[in-house]
């Protein structure tokens, strides 16, 4: 073994996944709610999510990011995405990394490379959070229940990530186009978001997306 | 009798649409466009309630917030009662259900009455302090009937059908109040680009403009408020909110806002387009670069005899009811007054037809334009005079007018007597000063408005008073003093104001008023008939006096003495009055004497409120582990760890919880079972330095950890006291992952992180939350090995995988991290897998491990086996104040590690190294079948007198099932080296329990069964 400990930590078998709403039963529930629904939700399930630390003041740690995932670091309160892949800025020197399910090994490999010799930390998350996302013409609105933040356009335009308190937890915000938010959830307070959103968005009403 | 006094015509009522209610029982009608107030006094409705404490028949005085009367109980069935309702505030809607709060068994023939007249002079303020409070073991029989005589309403006792929600909102500029100056605001704001939210407690907008009879720009006044709103309301960035009262003022320029969004379509809220029932009401949350106050004033009252007959108002009251509600409250009107605004009341009463019988006017010669348009239109004016005295019970019946020396306070002549049945009085203009004092700001007296204005923000509350409030009262002046105010925030808000016009206002000769709050009386005000100054909380002129001459200087005193000011009036209608009467009888001026602090709420809340969708199901996040699904699929009770939901015990049909859990013990000790341990903290630790960082937090050594080994660490405080322990293990040099207690795991990742950016940024290492990426399941038993090694291509041998290691493979199909670690002191192996594949490997192996005798057990069985090896839980058998060596774990501290570790100096203080501190031990009942209780305090000698010397206590104590006794982990005085010794457990019920100290480890002392 060597410095660090890293493995592929998702079976490649016919083994079964399980989202933190796979409970919620949302494929059964996709299609069901009114077309005319304010609210629209999907969870962005089995993504893979990288924690990433670094010293960002660093340009070997930017030049090496950037050969690793074709992506400049986000600055602060921001997100930058190609494709299905997006980095954010979780923190002064911290980032999260999110890529389609399966190549989360692939994209730690490939830091790990391109940042060799430098002090920072890759670490997979991908079981611990999920991604939902949130549209429709009252998906702020619902926001604007949920968290003290301030989602108007003008402070929280699209790009813009934060972490804040969200009914009596905290989670990530992501603007991600006009009207679609994502939300990124830790598995176990998954079922209480769950609970909140459909609470909230009951009045403008609420369509689940496959 | 229908709707006696409503006029036939005017008003912003709706008459097509007439709405039934009932009050106290009997059935009225009313209009759409009413408040319940409105609609009472329509249908000529005099007695609305019993006074609070002399029991006196009381009617409506106001029309807005101020109403200290009618405050009455809705709700036509049990869930849907609301107390503390204002009928002022609270429109009409048809099957409205309202009753008196107070008057017992009737308003009308009230029993309590009795009592108010013949003690009336037994009940002087301070009443419930001097006489019930002693014997004080009677206070609570005492409180139960003030409580039902004083009538403060009542809660419903079933649950509330409604939903009430909250939102955040975030504004430039938060008008509040949308009278004239608050609109004129608003449209500065508003053109100026500013995000600006509008909100008003009344039914509509525009305040004073609903029933001005003053025109804009020649045109009634409503039609400019039309005007205006149809301008916001297109601007995209500008908030409107009705019904929408703001409440509370507080710190960083944050306000809430109670709105009550369907209260005046029903009792309970109709369903929305999408057949889902709407929000009731709704708690605003918000966050304004700059506020802009435009909260009014409110008319004050003149205090004199029997002001509180029914029949006694308010003149902008009386007006409001004219013009804005179509109803008369009476027929003959006499006004009493020190100000020309008042004169608005008579000219309108005029108008509607009814006959002025007199005005007195505390001035000597006033001469204002309305003044002499009432002369011109032949109304009685007796000036220098003031109403002495109401006379009349349950209704005025006439006014005792007399000429008056307002400065000395004095009668002068006998006055006459004018028969009428409505008073109006007008004391002067009070603006409305709470939300601009909620953070302790102090109101400043103005001589020349004979009113208390707010005193400076300070740049704690970012605030522009308009109108009113601010002092401006004549209407031109109004509504250039919100245009400014609002092109003010929003120029302070960071956006370029813009020049609008504003509709021009009549010019007018307008008189200064002249000080009175107390009219005089012929006799003493201790002798006078009552003279009200606080009719809520039943507070009079003698009374104020009383607390002056028993010494109650300070206004706050006052105030609690005589209950001045309390509850849901907050002194609204009589404060300024009562701060008068006081400063006049301790010889001092308004301004030396003070105001009182105003508080959070301005007017009442509901709890609906303020709870929000914070109740129910979501009241508390519970947080699930990945395996949540299977423990409720298989009958598991759950126990709350923070805000996890574990598994507490998995009973079997007809089990109880001492029954499972002995079982599951014995599963575990003699074949195998599978626990969920997936909440443990986990931390990942990556970095160069990783191993140093965990020899300072830690207390023992990571020096010679090798990589794929694992080891206990103890956590201390720099106090030396434990804080929090756990399992790490080295997964690389540079790599580690340290597992903390399931309620530390969040305060261990602060931890690590505040000592690293503070303490130590030179160490090169960074630390992840993994927690909820694992699931652990925790397999332990002696069949555990030949169990996991049906599904796993891991090498299970003692040799290849031995105690405190661990090894990467395949389990279940699923790449898994496999810990070799016991927390029951059996052979042990705690699998981790990504979360999302957890419960295929759970499921196989609970099929596997059919043939073991497989059991899963939970957190009960899991205490009662770690105790049984005498392991520690952080938090039950420590509590703060406990070392490492108390716990007899002298072993896990490294004392000759090079750095300075947290916690080691403190743990060498003088007093953590004494002999005879608390240490844990472990307790054997002398007879094995006491359990004894958690929390027990312990003595060495039962026979001692109380209070007895206290000398431990039972941290841990359980029946163990492999040991047939029951067992017991204690912190005992000296206990270490008291093994064999007694002590005694005195319990609540006289009982004794005793027990023998022991070691803490009762089963398999030599540790050999997790070696295997």
């Amino acid at each position: 073994m060597t410095a660090v400990n890293v493995y592929q930590q998702r079976p490649n078998g016919a083994a079964r996944a399980e989202s933190p709403l796979y409970h919620a039963g949302l494929d059964e529930l996709a299609g069901k709610g009114s077309p005319q629904a304010g609210v629209r939700l999907r969870e962005k399930k089995l993504l893979g999510h990288l924690v990433l630390r670094g010293n960002a003041k660093d340009p070997a740690f930017a030049a090496g990011v950037h050969r690793a995932l074709g992506l400049e670091l986000p600055v602060a309160l921001t997100l930058v995405a190609r494709g299905e892949t997006s980095l954010q800025w979780l923190g002064p020197d911290e980032w999260l990394l999110i890529v389609p399910s399966g190549e989360e090994f692939a994209a730690e490999q490939r830091l790990r490379e391109a940042l060799v010799g430098q002090h920072i930390s890759v670490v997979n998350v991908s079981g611990g959070q999920t991604l939902l996302e949130l549209s429709g013409p009252k998906a702020r609105e619902v926001l604007m229940k949920s968290t003290p933040y301030d989602v108007h356009p003008l402070n929280f335009p699209v790009g813009k990530a934060v972490g804040s308190t969200f009914a009596k937890t905290q989670l990530v915000i992501r603007h991600v186009s006009e009207d679609t938010w994502e939300l990124l959830v830790r598995r176990s307070f998954a079922d209480y978001v769950w609970l909140w959103l459909q609470d909230a968005s009951a009045e403008f009403g609420l369509a689940i997306q496959a | 009798m229908s709707q006696v006094n409503r006029l036939p015509g005017g008003g912003r009522i709706d008459r097509s649409q007439p709405l039934t209610f009932t009050f106290n029982g009997q059935t009225y009608q009313g209009y759409a466009g009413d408040t319940l107030a409105a609609a009472l006094l329509a249908n000529g409705v005099d007695v609305v309630g019993r006074s609070f404490k002399y029991s006196r028949p009381r009617g409506i005085v106001a029309a807005g917030a101020e109403e200290p009367n009618a405050v009455l109980q809705l709700g036509s069935c049990e869930a849907a009662q609301v107390p503390n309702v204002r009928a002022t505030q609270q429109a009409l809607f048809n099957g409205l259900v309202a009753r008196s709060t107070n008057g017992w068994p009737s308003v009308d023939t009230d029993l309590m009455a009795l009592v108010g007249k013949v003690g009336g002079k037994l009940m002087p303020p301070g009443f419930y302090y001097k006489t019930f409070m002693y014997p004080q073991s009677l206070w609570l029989t005492y409180e139960k009937y003030i409580r039902k005589a004083a009538g403060l309403g009542r809660a419903p006792t079933e649950r509330d059908p409604d939903i009430y929600d909250h939102v955040n909102r975030h504004c430039d500029v938060l008008v509040v109040g949308a009278g004239p100056a608050g609109l004129a605001a608003a449209l500065a704001a508003a053109r100026s680009g500013a995000r600006v939210i509008l909100a008003d407690e009344q039914e509509e907008f525009g305040g004073s403009l609903l029933d001005t009879r003053e025109t804009l720009d020649g045109q009634p006044a409503a039609e400019w408020v039309a005007k205006a709103l149809a301008e916001l309301e297109k601007m995209p960035e500008v908030t409107l909110l009705p019904r929408a009262t703001v409440n509370g003022y507080h710190d960083h320029n944050f306000l809430t806002i109670h709105q009550r969004l369907t209260d005046h379509l029903g009792e309970v809220a109709p369903l929305g387009a999408n057949g889902v029932r709407q929000a009731r009401q709704r708690i605003h949350r918000v966050r304004a670069k700059r506020v802009v106050l435009a909260t009014g004033a409110h008319e004050r009252p003149l205090v004199y005899a029997n002001n509180d007959v029914p029949g006694n108002m308010l003149a902008g009251a009386v007006s409001t009811y004219l013009r804005r509600y179509a109803v008369a409250p009476g027929r003959r009107l006499v006004l009493s007054t020190n100000n020309d605004y008042a004169y608005r009341v008579v000219l309108d009463w005029l108008d509607a037809g009814l006959e002025v019988a007199a005005v007195a006017d505390a001035r000597s010669n006033p001469q204002g334009d309305w003044v002499n348009e009432a002369r011109r239109r032949g109304v009685r004016i007796l000036t220098g005079s003031a109403v002495v005295e109401c006379l009349g019970s349950k209704r005025v019946s006439g006014a005792r007018i007399c000429a008056i020396d307002a400065q000395a306070g004095k009668v002068v002549g006998t006055g006459e007597r004018i028969d009428c049945d409505l008073i109006a009085s007008s004391g002067g203009y009070s603006p409305v000063v709470h939300l601009a004092s909620h953070l302790g700001g102090r109101p400043q007296w103005r001589e020349d408005i004979l009113a208390f204005v707010p005193g400076p923000g300070n740049g704690v509350q970012l605030r522009i008073d308009a109108g009113a409030v601010n002092g401006v009262f004549s209407l031109g002046e109004v509504l250039t003093d919100g245009y400014r105010a609002g092109a003010q925030a929003a120029e302070e808000a960071g956006f370029k104001a813009v020049d609008g016009s504003l509709p021009k206002a009549e010019a007018r000769r307008e008189e200064a008023t002249v000080a009175l709050f107390l009219v005089p009386h012929d006799k003493p005000t201790s002798r006078a008939p009552k003279q009200f100054v606080d009719l809520q909380n039943d507070v009079t002129a003698a009374g104020i006096e009383l607390a002056v001459r028993e010494g109650f200087e300070s206004v706050e005193h006052v105030k609690r003495y005589t209950a001045l000011g309390f509850g849901t009036d907050q002194g609204k209608l009589g404060n300024i009055n009562g701060l008068a009467i006081a400063a006049r009888a301790l010889g001092i001026s308004i301004p030396q004497m003070g105001t009182t602090m105003f508080r959070p709420n301005y007017t009442p809340v509901t709890f609906g409120a303020v709870t929000g969708r914070h109740c129910g199901h979501l009241f508390e996040p519970k947080r699930y582990t990945a395996l949540h699904r299977w423990h409720l699929e298989n009958g598991a009770e759950f126990e709350d760890v923070g805000q996890w939901k574990r598994p507490w015990y998995f009973p079997k049909p007809g089990e109880d919880m001492h029954a499972a859990v002995a079982r599951e013990c014995l599963a575990v000790r003699n074949a195998v079972g599978i626990l969920d341990a997936s909440t443990l903290g986990k931390i990942d630790i990556q970095g160069p330095d990783a191993r140093e960082f965990l020899n300072r937090v830690y207390t023992n050594a990571w020096t010679k950890l090798d990589v794929g080994k694992a080891r206990y660490g103890l956590m201390c405080k720099e106090d030396g006291m434990v804080f929090d322990d756990g399992v790490t293990a080295c997964l690389g040099d540079n790599h580690f992952l340290m597992t903390t207690t399931t309620g530390g795991a969040a305060r261990v990742l602060e931890w690590l992180e505040l000592y690293h950016q503070t303490e130590w940024p030179e160490l090169k290492v960074y630390f992840t939350s993994v927690t909820d990426h694992w699931a652990t399941m925790t397999l332990s038993g002696p069949n555990s090995r030949k169990l996991l090694a049906e599904v796993t291509d891991i090498d299970l041998s003692n040799e290849a995988f031995p105690f405190m290691s661990w090894k990467e493979g395949q389990v279940g199909g699923v790449p898994a991290r496999v810990f070799r670690i016991s927390f029951t002191g059996e052979l042990s192996y705690e699998i981790n897998v990504q979360a999302d594949y957890a419960m295929g490997v759970w499921e196989q192996l609970i099929e596997a491990g059919q043939r073991y005798g497989l059991t899963p057990y939970g957190t009960e069985t899991m205490h009662v086996l770690r105790a049984e090896k005498g392991f520690i839980i952080v938090g039950q058998d420590t509590d703060g104040s406990v070392t490492p060596d108390d716990l007899n774990m002298g072993w896990c501290v490294g004392r000759n590690k090079p750095f300075s570790w947290i916690g080691r100096r403190g743990m060498n203080r003088a007093d953590c190294l004494r002999e005879d501190r608390k240490q844990l031990v472990g307790l054997k009942p002398v007879n094995p079948n006491q359990v004894l209780p958690e929390g027990a305090q312990l003595v060495f000698d039962p026979r001692q007198s109380i209070p007895m010397q206290m000398v431990g206590h039972v941290t841990s104590s359980y029946r163990s099932a492999a040991l047939g006794c029951s067992i017991a982990l204690a912190l005992v005085k000296g206990g270490l080296k008291r093994m064999g010794e007694r002590v005694f457990a005195p319990l609540a019920d006289g009982s004794v329990i005793e027990a023998e100290i022991c070691s803490s480890v009762f089963y398999d002392p030599k540790g050999e069964r997790q070696n295997v």
